[in-house]
């Protein structure tokens, strides 16, 4: 009984069917990091997901690709450190900058003009890059619980970050957020962290998803993206604000317990764009709430792509 | 009245592209109009008959393609095919065909078309759109009869002017060209005008296979009925006033396709005809009379942009194709237990509300039932993720951990909903009803404000249980999922406007939904109707077990043993087991028929052949089988279990491993009915397994009476909502 309860679990711990399956797939190496995309549908509108920090990878768009395959194109690529992409260790492997590069191969990789950017965490500083800099690539971005330096009140992430290379005898709560506690204690600092991440009740599925995603890259890059360049400060993040040229759509849950939600409004008040607040959702409306998501975002593609320069609030939950 | 000739020769058609969904005859006036409709789905195209020279086969370039992505009607002009033949020229008026065409559209309970017609057809066409507007979507003429331009409608117009028109009588000095157009001619020399005038229509080279057919279809009829068909036409007078008049009052949509190398109407006539519609113009270089026949890519691509094109997006509060409410059904395609019951419910509601419309969102397995049964399934079904696939690749021999692939369902049941959520966002259903449809009933709960109809949910069972193995840890996870549901109730108690429990309170286990939580059965009464066990047929309804027995082929001396997996994916295993207990089963069991039944996601193909093993693959109403049947082997699925339950046969089940439904629920109420032998694949080996269906087959059972009238008590509960 118990060898066949061990085979199962190994089994089981093996992908779970998907809802449907890329008609493309490839890699772009662009500075000898290969990074792994994937295409879903085809034709108009064509919608690029952009990962968040590589703690985990394409995967956390399972609620969104499936459905947006079927209204369009999706695409999807795995974030360098994590998935089916390469792992180097050399924190400026992660600029900001890189992903942004990347982002912008996959485009070319799969041939594809324009696409609207849709975003979450972290994965908001690359996408402003690319949509700043490259207007004539970009229909539309949607950022969902954005995280960059636009707001005063910045979360507790922001706030452990300042002593993330300091040397603790104990790690009680976002003191996790340390390179030294993930060499030794990965597995429970995925496990504090993806808890933040979904606060919501009945989020067992969501956590179990992400925490073993976490364990997919290996101390050195997680360490290593987490030292690499990003959008530094206010000015720079609001001189990118200032370029964005296309339709802006802001997503945030009320509850959100990784970055504080006034970034989000500070992001959608410099850009001019349309807030969506969803409430009671945490940092991840899109693996929590992705009806109440794929629904505002559908919204908001459809107008973007009719031209409409203003978004839709739809009100959800 | 002449009887068409011919009739062999239609009789020994050449094989179709596609046969008819349906066929009938509409009858007006004493004459009979037959009638083909293919395809399914909301839209209707409908293909009127041209002149009676030819009957509805002309459009069978069309009709393949069409029927594909419409509903397509065709009917057999009065004068050819299998409509009557009446001699009198009055009914072969215009009016008389529009008249029919309108009769076969309410037969076929199609509210609105879009009607393409071709040649002759075009004046009925126009008579159609400009008096039943409400009828006609949009109107497509193909090679329009429209003798509307100066010169080249003058032939036309000539042949109907009062002093001209006796002609048409009179033999000509000489029969050539257009002096063929003649009915003393016909009377002489029918072949003739047929091959010339065929010929015509087809002008362009290398149209000899389209000019054959309608030749064959030409001498369907007889000179006689063509010469009444064509006086009945030349009864008015045709002018240009009275076309262009004709043509204004059409306010539809219009398309005109024609070609500039047609030799019977001018192309000229075409324009004119588009242009008195304000419609468009689509011309086809080479297409002769008949661009559907000569170039039907181009035309069919045509025909169905058009459609697409016109067709409104559909205002959720109008627009109901026969008046009656519509519903819509959702059943789940974990096995086909789901499936026959909601057949039954469905064909009580049908009982008592008889205009109602149901329209089944489903995917394999169900869909073989619905097919079966001649249920309509949305087109948009095929965009369902594979549920029965992912339990499937769930499975491993005979273990299943159900909630484990519950769980693991997660990205199909979010996507699964979003299609959901399109279709009833693009089309209105006065009820929504669900069997066990998880996302619906989940997202639906999750955000209310999505729900914009009553919604029934039905369920055979309440509550997620750990497997013992499953530690601390699956203790957690189903009381927690247990606890969002009851959560879900008591926060949204308007989202399940009825909830209906497919048994009785003495079926539900002894346990409760988590450590803080309520008992299930106190839970489940207190939200939940009961409408009892809910079988796809009544036991009384069947003919006696000897009767059944000789109908099914069953000899009185032989032991018949069915093993059966429902419509699982998962039950190779146990259906191997079986097949390798055969040899040992036959010895001790001399008069055994061993019949397998693989269903319809296990190729049998894939099963090991043994000599006098009995493999098939998707047997429809496999009840009848189980009835007549000495013992039956399973897993532990409610449905086929309680099938036997409920004709008090013999026998075995085995639950799946770490399947909590089959383990703990249909467990329990097997036992409450005194029903079957519960084994553990794990500790049957072949041997036992032999010995064990040597025990059990043919035994007498007592078993607790399954109720036959649950699908009528959920059906009223239902209809209530309506």
């Amino acid at each position: 009984m118990t060898a066949s309860v061990a085979a199962a679990s190994a089994e089981r711990a093996s992908e779970p069917s998907r809802a449907c399956y890329p008609d493309e797939t490839g890699y772009v190496d662009r500075d000898g990091v290969r990074v792994f995309w994937e295409r879903y549908g085809k034709g108009e509108p064509a919608v690029l997901f952009v990962p968040p920090w590589s703690v985990v990878h394409s995967r956390c768009w399972k609620g969104q690709l499936p459905y947006f395959a079927r209204h369009g194109c999706a695409l999807a690529f795995d974030p360098r450190g994590n998935g089916r992409s390469d792992r180097p260790i050399e924190p400026s492997a992660y600029d900001e900058t890189a992903f942004a590069a990347d982002a912008l191969a996959v485009l070319d990789a799969a041939g594809i003009e324009r696409a609207a950017l849709v975003t979450l965490s972290r994965g908001a500083q690359r996408s402003l890059m690319l949509a700043a800099h490259h207007p004539e690539r970009v229909t539309a971005a949607c950022f969902i619980a954005p995280s960059l330096p636009l707001s005063s009140k910045s979360g507790p992430r922001t706030a452990a970050e300042v002593a993330f290379n300091a040397r603790r005898r104990t790690h009680h709560g976002w003191e996790k957020f340390n390179r030294h506690y993930w060499r030794s204690n990965q597995r429970e600092f995925a496990e504090f962290f993806v808890a933040q991440v979904f606060p919501e009740r009945h989020s067992s599925k969501q956590i179990e998803d992400s925490v073993g995603w976490a364990l997919e890259i290996g101390p050195d890059a997680l360490i290593a993206s987490e030292l690499a360049t990003r959008i530094a400060t206010r000015e720079e993040a609001e001189a990118l604000c200032q370029r964005l040229r296309c339709p802006v759509l802001v997503i945030v849950g009320s509850d959100d317990r990784v970055v504080n939600p006034a970034c989000g409004r500070a992001l959608a008040e410099s850009t001019g764009g349309e807030l969506v607040v969803i409430d009671g959702a945490g940092h991840s409306p899109t693996a929590r709430f992705p009806v109440a998501v794929n629904i505002a975002l559908g919204a908001f593609l459809a107008s973007a792509v009719a031209g409409d320069a203003g978004a839709m609030r739809t009100g959800l939950r | 009245m002449a009887v068409a000739a011919g009739i062999e020769e239609r009789a020994a058609e050449p094989t179709r592209a596609l046969y008819p969904s349906e066929e009938g005859y509409v009858e007006r006036g004493g004459v009979r109009v037959f009638y083909e409709a293919y395809g399914q789905g909301d839209s209707m195209v409908l293909l009127l008959p041209t002149w009676s020279i030819v009957h509805s086969r002309a459009w069978k370039a069309q009709v393949p393609y069409l029927a594909r992505h419409f509903r397509v009607l065709t009917f057999d002009p009065r004068g050819n095919g299998r409509s009557d033949r009446p001699a009198d020229p009055a009914l072969y008026a215009e009016s008389e065909f529009a008249a029919d065409a309108l009769a076969v559209m309410d037969a076929t309970g199609a509210e609105q078309a879009m009607t393409v017609s071709l040649s002759r057809g075009a004046q009925r066409s126009l008579l159609l759109a400009a008096e039943h507007p409400e009828r006609v979507r949009a109107a497509v003429f193909i090679g329009p009869f429209f003798p509307a331009s100066p010169v080249g409608g003058l032939r036309w117009r000539m042949m109907t002017h009062p002093r001209l028109r006796r002609r048409f009588y009179l033999r000509p000095p000489v029969a050539r060209g257009w002096l063929k157009f003649n009915g003393a001619h016909w009377l002489a020399d029918y072949d003739d005008f047929v091959d010339w005038f065929i010929r015509r229509i087809f002008s362009t080279p290398h149209s000899t296979k389209q000019v054959e057919d309608p030749i064959g279809w030409a001498h369907e009829t007889d000179a006689e009925t063509l010469i009444a068909v064509t006086a009945g036409a030349m009864a008015t007078r045709t002018t240009r006033r009275e076309q262009n008049a004709l043509a204004r009052r059409v306010h539809c949509p219009v398309l005109v396709i024609s070609a500039p190398n047609d030799k019977v109407t001018a192309h000229a006539d075409a324009k004119a005809l588009a242009r008195a519609t304000e419609g468009k113009l689509l011309t086809v270089a080479d297409g002769g009379h008949d661009p559907g026949g000569r170039k039907p890519v181009t035309v069919n691509l045509a025909l169905r942009d058009f459609m697409e094109h016109e067709e409104p997006r559909r205002d959720p509060t109008v627009h109901r194709p026969n008046g009656g409410p519509r519903a819509l059904f959702v059943s789940s395609p974990i096995g086909l237990g789901h499936a026959q019951r909601d057949v039954a419910i469905a064909r009580e509601l049908r009982a008592l509300k008889p205009d109602l419309q149901i329209d089944w969102l489903a995917q394999d397995p169900v869909t073989r039932v619905l097919e079966g049964e001649g249920e309509a399934i949305h087109p948009q079904s095929v965009h369902l993720a594979s549920e029965s696939g992912h339990f499937e690749a769930e499975s491993s021999g005979h273990d299943l951990h159900c909630f484990q692939a519950y769980r693991r369902m997660d990205e199909i049941l979010v996507a699964n909903f979003m299609l959901f959520h399109d279709v009833v966002s693009e089309q209105h259903y006065d009820l929504w009803i669900g069997d066990e449809a998880w996302e619906l009933d989940y997202f639906l709960h999750e955000h209310p404000e999505l729900k914009r109809a009553p919604f029934a949910w039905l369920t055979d069972f309440v509550g997620f249980l750990p497997m013992p193995d499953g530690g601390e840890r699956e203790a957690y996870l189903t009381a927690d999922y247990n606890a969002e549901m009851v959560e879900h109730v008591a926060d949204h108690p308007q989202v399940r406007d009825c909830a209906i429990f497919i048994g009785d309170p003495d079926d539900i286990v002894d346990e409760r939904l988590g450590p803080d939580l309520p008992m299930i059965r106190a839970w489940t009464e207190r939200h939940f109707d009961f409408a009892s066990y809910i079988s796809e047929f009544d036991p009384a309804q069947l003919p006696d077990r000897d009767a059944l027995r000789s109908e099914l082929g069953y000899g009185p001396e032989e032991q018949v043993c069915i093993a059966t997996v429902g419509g699982s994916g998962v039950g190779q295993a146990l259906l191997r087991r079986v097949i390798d207990a055969y040899p040992e089963a036959k010895r001790l069991v001399p008069g055994l028929r061993m019949i397998v039944i693989a269903g319809p996601r296990i190729d049998p193909d894939s099963l090991p052949f043994l000599d006098g093993l009995e493999v098939h693959a998707y047997v429809h109403n496999l009840y009848r089988h189980l009835t007549g049947c000495d013992l039956a082997i399973t897993q532990g699925g409610l449905g086929t279990t309680m099938e036997l339950t409920a004709s008090r046969r013999p026998f075995i089940y085995f639950p799946l491993e770490h399947h909590f439904e089959q383990q703990f629920h249909v467990h329990h109420r097997l036992k409450r009915h005194g029903a079957g032998r519960r084994m553990e694949y794990a500790e049957a080996s072949p041997t036992v397994l032999a010995e064990a269906i040597a025990q059990e087959i043919g035994r007498d059972v007592s078993y607790l009476a399954v109720e036959t009238d649950g699908a009528e008590r959920a059906a009223t509960r239902i209809a209530e909502l309506l």
